[in-house]
């Protein structure tokens, strides 16, 4: 924070700030992005060329407005639209034109050039940032001042479907790398010129454009503040993916949990801005980060909302089940064969000792060697080339599957374990989310073989007492299980149809608690038999 | 000056609940039975009374002093130095309790489940977690009780629904066959216990809604009165007066479980869920400990005490009794005479203070 209003401070009040966003501080502290521009060409050229020294890709183009007056159009290539520049840029001021520019470089560019976004630059820091978002700065000597055109254009993939969080009934769209494309996407969800979109540039060479979402009147002035604040504390080289950010802003850093929400979906993105959540896009990732987050924004997806409420609710609950199956089978195999063997009916103990007999390891060693291999198998078929990945599984099928039992190293009824859990993890619906319950699976499995089911119930514990501690963005993780919110239970341990979810989630949509009219249950007696 | 962090009177609830019930479910059935035979499912309900009057007391203070817990307002009534006696009084007397709390535990799972595990280890692993959770401060403990506590009561009700097949009401009769005096003498016990709801006098000073902590109070003496009268009665029905002989009848009670023909001996499970219970139990037991001491020392912060206080804790526990016989009788006689003093007597003790200072026009109500 002390930190923050000292940067802020440290620029000069006076000076005109035309990117409006705060520069990354290694940008500052150059003398040279201070300078404003100059009223002669070649002294701005000079300090340009200087500052893009070896820069192999910057263009420097000089020509003559009219055929007298020199100008210079500074452009990145491969980041520019190159066609567009000499149809709507060149061409005007260079074919149409045979007096010299008067006036500020706006009022050429409103009169003589044909290009829809333009910006006034007033200094050479303005100029870099301007160009290095892909759009060209033009220069006229004898004035004061440049303008910048929205002429960007690079090699990009096109709108697909969102590759880790795929639905049945959604949206087939997923975020780009693109800021501008992922601004988009959310603004064609919620058109309302409510919705705010806040940029800074974050990182000292990266200059990585983060915008933040956020819909006034529904999200706390506080919350927002605090994530500006927060995102404005990142000093480092570079954001090259929105976990960097992530890691930045979290609350507690050492949880294994996540506590931002990040989605490759607009449509879960937009759903987070209505409840009154604040969302960060970073340029060159497809993920948003929301906030803030609770263990049961994790558990969700965005299908829920679309499907039947009683299909949503069931799954709701499978999905709970098997997260805690994710978590504790194999923990719980092992404690049952290794301490409490009468909880087991004495049929299924003959037939799970039967298959032990040849086994070598205890439950606990062998638990962890199938757990181990089944990550590793995991691991390699995300990383391989796809061709190669698919070999990698039938191995892997063969290896933990039906060899390792013939050969007499694990049991059946082990990779049965296994593979369950295995099943288990792959329904939480946010894969990365899944990460810190497939973490902690080891920890309990060893608690499991040295302590048996206190073992187990003391790792629960921990689990418990350490989500009960941390928070996201001041709303703590359990939320609305503890602290308990009546209301919004019909959000976590049903899905409620929608015309009975009048209310946003508390506390963070406390600002406009309410989110659509009551009274809204459908029938064929409208307006008749209404509670 | 309350602790840093609210919580609502519903975790205060969810906190004072297994603070009286975990550890009654497991000896005090038993010991009950000893003096009270069959009537001993009327204990629990002559047992209000010390309730009753542990938490009126508690409230009449708190009334008086709303920002306080007990060890600032006793200073305040009874001068500095009686006031820091009182103090190191209830630093001693939760010391012990949090110790033989922990040891009862100890000796419970490494009796029945863990024969071979050193009663140290079964302690220390507790007491590790539970200092995490005091760390926290009381926010994270009202959170963790209110996820925890639901899920314990919900399966224990499901226990006793599962035993009811087994139950022979029978075993009841003849009831009050000499008067009500055995089930009042079984209710000294129990009495000692539901005095731990003096816990409530240091949660109310942070309550978000301190208006309604009186009303939340007395749900939480009467549901812990239902559940242990229910206890008594499901034993009671089970055993009839075999339950007295009994280490812990609620556990042998599980065996009874048959699910199906095909889940039986389901009490490492029944153990599993009691041990939930029992860890809010210890951190409340912890937690107040540690703020008794940083109070009367007068620390700033309590944070760097917790770690010390637990170890204190463990050496406690491993001090409190040479073997759980000795423990059980000492829980029976000499700690239920401890409980009373300390968590009833001094309380009323201050609240006679203040009503007669009150009354010589020198008000220590200044808030």
């Amino acid at each position: 924070m002390r930190n923050w209003i000292r940067r802020l401070s440290g620029q000069s009040p006076g000076k005109p700030q035309p990117s409006g966003t705060p520069l990354p501080s290694e940008m500052r502290s150059d003398p040279r992005m201070r300078t404003p521009l100059s009223a002669a060409l070649s002294e701005n050229e000079n300090i340009l060329r200087s500052v893009y020294a070896d820069c192999s890709d910057a263009v420097f183009r000089r020509f003559a407005v009219g055929g007298q007056t020199s100008a210079l159009l500074l452009y990145i290539e491969g980041l520019t639209n190159v066609e567009e520049i000499d149809r709507c840029v060149l061409a005007p001021l260079m074919l149409q034109t045979d007096q010299p520019p008067s006036g500020p470089p706006d009022q050429l560019a409103n009169r003589q050039i044909p290009v829809s976004g333009t910006k006034p630059v007033a200094d050479i820091a303005g100029v870099v940032e301007e160009v290095s978002i892909g759009n060209p700065v033009l220069l006229i000597d004898g004035q004061t001042g440049g303008m910048a055109f929205s002429l960007p254009k690079w090699e990009k993939r096109n709108l697909e479907e969102p590759k880790a969080e795929p639905t049945i009934r959604g949206s087939r769209e997923g975020f780009l790398e693109t800021l501008g494309d992922n601004m988009a996407l959310i603004r064609r969800r919620i058109r309302s010129p409510r919705l705010k979109m806040r940029s800074m540039e974050i990182g000292r060479y990266s200059m990585t454009r983060v915008a933040v979402a956020y819909i006034d009147g529904l999200a706390d002035p506080k919350l927002v503040d605090e994530v500006m604040r927060r995102l404005q504390k990142i000093d480092i080289d570079g954001i090259l993916e929105s976990g960097y950010v992530e890691e930045l802003i979290e609350d507690h850093p050492w949880s294994p949990f996540p506590q931002v929400m990040s989605t490759e979906r607009p449509d879960t993105a937009a759903a987070g801005l209505l409840e009154g959540r604040v969302a960060m896009l970073v340029d060159g990732t497809p993920f948003a980060l929301v906030v803030p987050a609770s263990l049961f924004t994790v558990l969700q997806s965005a299908e829920d909302y679309y499907q039947r409420f009683w299909i949503s609710t069931a799954i709701r609950w499978l999905r709970y089940f098997f997260f805690v199956i994710s978590l504790l089978l194999p923990s719980a195999y092992v404690a049952i064969l290794t301490y409490h063997q009468e909880m087991l009916p004495t049929t299924l103990l003959l037939s799970v000792a039967i298959s032990r007999e040849e086994v070598p390891f205890p439950a606990l060693v062998e638990a962890l060697l199938m757990e181990i291999t089944f990550e590793a198998l995991r691991e390699a078929g995300v990383r391989l080339p796809k061709q190669v990945g698919t070999a990698v599984s039938i191995v892997g099928a063969l290896v933990i599957g039906e060899a390792a039992v013939s050969a007499g190293l694990v049991s059946a009824p082990m990779v049965m374990v296994v593979s369950l859990t295995g099943i288990a993890s792959f329904t939480i619906p946010r894969y990365h989310a899944g990460f810190a319950f497939r973490l902690l699976r080891f920890p309990i499995i060893l608690l499991a073989g040295t302590l048996g089911l206190l073992g187990i119930m003391l790792g629960i514990i921990a689990i418990v007492v350490h989500m009960c501690t941390i928070r996201s963005f001041g709303v703590p993780y359990l939320t609305p299980l503890s602290p308990a919110r009546g209301s919004m239970l019909k959000d976590v341990l049903v899905r409620a149809p929608w015309w009975m979810l009048n209310t946003r989630p508390q506390p963070v949509g406390q600002l406009n608690p309410h989110r659509q009219s009551d009274n809204q249950r459908p029938g064929p007696d409208t307006g008749g038999e209404q509670r | 000056m309350p602790y840093n962090g609210k919580i609502t009177p519903v975790q205060m609830a969810f906190l004072l609940h297994p603070t009286i019930v975990a550890t009654a479910l497991l000896l005090v059935p038993a010991m009950t039975e000893r003096h009270a035979g069959r009537d001993m499912w009327l204990s629990p309900l002559w047992a209000l009374m010390a309730g009753f009057a542990t938490l009126l007391t508690a409230w009449a203070l708190h009334k008086r002093f709303p920002d306080d817990t007990p060890i600032e307002y006793s200073e305040r009534l009874v001068g500095k130095t009686a006031g820091k006696i009182i103090g190191v009084l209830f630093i001693f007397f939760y010391w012990h309790g949090s110790g033989s709390l922990l040891r009862e535990y100890g000796e419970f799972v490494s009796g029945t489940f863990l024969m071979e595990t050193p009663t140290e280890v079964i302690m220390g692993g507790m007491l590790i977690i539970a200092a995490y959770a005091v760390r926290g401060g009381i926010e994270v403990l009202g959170r963790c009780a209110q996820i925890m506590v639901p899920v314990v009561v919900v399966l224990f009700m499901t226990l006793i629904l599962l035993v009811s097949r087994n139950l022979d009401p029978y075993k009841l009769l003849p009831m009050l066959e000499f008067g009500i005096l055995p089930s009042l003498k079984g209710s000294i016990v129990p009495q000692s216990w539901f005095s731990e709801i003096i816990a409530a006098a240091f949660l109310l000073p942070s309550l978000t809604d301190r208006s309604k902590g009186l009303r939340w109070g007395v749900i939480t003496l009467l549901f812990v009165a239902v559940i242990l009268s229910l206890t008594n009665l499901t034993v009671l029905m089970l055993f009839g007066e075999l339950a007295g002989r009994l280490v812990y009848p609620v556990m042998s009670a599980a065996r009874y479980i048959e699910i199906a023909d095909f889940l039986e001996h389901l009490e490492a499970i029944v153990m599993a869920i009691w041990v939930f219970g029992t860890f809010i139990k210890i951190v409340v037991f912890y937690f107040l400990l540690v703020q008794c001491t940083a109070r009367v020392i007068g620390l700033s912060d309590w944070r760097p005490i917790v770690l010390p206080v637990g170890l204190l804790i463990l050496i406690s526990g491993i001090w409190t009794a040479p073997n759980l016989q000795q423990l059980v009788h000492a829980l029976g006689t000499s700690i239920v005479f401890e409980l009373l003093l300390i968590q009833l007597g001094i309380p009323l003790l201050l609240l006679a203070v203040a009503l007669i200072r009150g009354k010589k026009g020198a008000p220590a109500t200044a808030k």
